[in-house]
């Protein structure tokens, strides 16, 4: 990396109350503007109003279910960052760090972990035992707080991520477009399940201030460089009002030549799945979580007779620590046919292993 | 080819290069090929999605070819030489989007560009001896060290 000279600070630009699309479009425009001696520079951001923001290769009509979207009055903004699909409100401290991009370690995974040690460190600080997850997921006891996306803008890499004071899960999976109820109350328990706040860790939600003023010191103690109070210049400010017009349009958020990922990520290590499998008994559902490869929690309905009626219940049950590979799927399911006599007309245990096959995430 | 090779990162030496922004050039008559190197590849970790730009279009020196998206990491792909863009390699893209993580300076090409102003800018560009002196201390100073993907199993 190219050295710092002794003593140069970092510009921090606090942006608090923004606009939706200016709250995304700022961090751009700071990136784009940033020339090769241009300044290092954290934004700190909050949005003025709630929002959904999505990857950069995302369709926004695959992975949104945009009537509710538009029902609850959330514009959707599609950044220049990677990921998935994520609400956003006040509850989010934005912490955006945009570098000369050789300032920053040339591997994504030092990248990552200079970056999340400062909130690691922060959250720390308040007692909660964060620690980073690589490659670039903050951990507290298993479950997720916050994310992280990187990027390189013009001459600046960027590394973007949030103080997660609080989550709105309910509004977050109201807003993501999955296959079936079920598929959507998964989604919620796998939130609350796998993802966690300072609000939630802490009791209540502490005062926002302190908590950035807090993340600040830390910056600065990890950097080694001072932080310095700055504001946007005027070519920044007009780069960002030319992008929150590209970002507000239609043909930008609504692109059609992104790609679907199957399923929702809720964290690097769990996923929630479904899908519909005709077999030769009828329409099988099927929805899973799969936790560090394994099955977390499966759920079997659809239009087939098996009896006894107990039995898929218990065969639910039973593939909850089962690897979520075929084999291992195979076995527990020739035990639950073997264990619990069942009576599954046109329901053979290879069709029931495909079905739930279909519902896991694809390897790698 | 030769492959010079220096903390598993791969430079050979019959290509061009632009450092700046890490692409490999390959002169074919009146075109270039264009791909990232193994330094590039790595740094950007697995791909997982590219945006080309439509070919045809003329580009300014710099200017982006394509978007690329890795797990982690989202980014251009820059020209080194203004040009038109005579094709991309969407194709084994589309067969397998990590084919620059497995085969960057082979079947992971990215574009092909008809340069010009090739009088002008090609200076610009080094040798692989030049490349590879560049990235032997980069790799030191950055505590670089390449991989590749392993090969497609499915």
């Amino acid at each position: 990396m190219t050295r710092v000279a002794p003593g140069e600070g970092v510009r921090v630009v606090y942006l608090y109350d923004q606009p939706a699309v200016r709250s995304q479009s700022v961090y751009h425009a700071v990136g784009y503007a940033t020339g090769v001696d241009g300044p290092d520079t954290i934004l700190v951001t909050t949005p003025a109003e709630p929002y959904v923001s999505i990857g950069y290769h995302q369709r926004a009509a695959d992975e949104l279910d945009l009537g509710t979207c538009a029902a609850l009055g959330l514009p959707v903004v599609r950044r220049e960052v990677g990921g998935g699909a994520v609400y956003l409100d006040s509850g989010q401290v934005f912490v955006n760090w945009v570098f000369r991009h050789d300032r920053l370690p040339p591997m994504l995974a030092d990248r990552y972990a200079r970056y999340a040690a400062v909130l690691v460190a922060t959250y720390q600080g308040y007692g909660i035992p964060a620690e980073l997850r690589p490659v670039n997921d903050i951990h507290v006891r298993g479950r997720k707080i916050g994310g992280t996306g990187a990027a390189r803008l013009g001459e600046a890499e960027l590394v973007v991520g949030s103080l997660m004071l609080d989550f709105d899960t309910e509004t977050m999976a109201a807003v993501l477009r999955v296959s079936s109820v079920k598929m959507r109350d998964k989604v919620v328990g796998a939130l609350r399940d796998y993802m966690t706040t300072m609000r939630r860790e802490l009791g209540v939600e502490p005062d926002r201030d302190e908590v950035v003023d807090r993340y600040l010191a830390a910056c600065s103690r990890f950097l080694g460089r001072p932080m310095v109070p700055g504001t946007l210049t005027a070519v920044e400010l007009a780069r960002a009002r030319e992008l929150d017009e590209v970002m507000s349009s239609p043909s930008w958020t609504h692109r059609t030549d992104g790609r679907r990922v199957a399923g929702v990520q809720i964290h690097a290590g769990v996923q929630v799945h479904a899908t519909e499998y005709k077999a030769p008994a009828g329409l099988l559902r099927i929805t899973t979580v799969v936790r560090d490869g394994v099955l977390a929690e499966v759920s079997i309905d659809g239009d087939v007779t098996v009896l006894p009626q107990d039995a898929l219940t218990r065969l639910e049950a039973g593939l909850v620590g089962v690897g979520a590979g075929r084999g291992q799927i195979l076995v527990a399911v020739e035990q639950w046919y073997d264990r619990t006599g069942v009576d599954a007309p046109g329901l053979p245990p290879a069709e029931l292993v495909a079905a739930i096959v279909a519902a896991l995430p694809a390897p790698g | 080819m030769t492959d010079q090779t220096w903390a598993g990162c791969i430079v050979p030496d019959d290509l061009l290069y632009d450092v700046a922004c890490d692409v490999w050039v390959r002169r074919e008559d009146d075109e270039v090929v264009l791909g990232m190197t193994d330094v590039a590849q790595t740094a950007s970790g697995r791909l997982v999605q590219i945006t080309w730009l439509r070919v045809g279009r003329t580009v300014d020196r710099h200017r982006p070819l394509a978007a690329i998206e890795s797990a982690k990491w989202v980014g251009p792909f820059p020209t080194p030489l203004s040009g038109v863009l005579v094709a991309v390699n969407a194709q084994a893209f589309g067969r397998d989007i990590a084919v620059a993580n497995r085969d960057p300076y082979g079947a992971g090409w990215l574009a092909r560009v008809r340069p010009t102003r090739w009088e002008q800018e090609a200076g610009l560009l080094v040798d692989g001896r030049q490349a590879f002196e560049h990235y032997r201390q980069v790799i030191a100073e950055r505590k670089i060290t390449c991989f590749r993907c392993a090969e497609q199993t499915r």
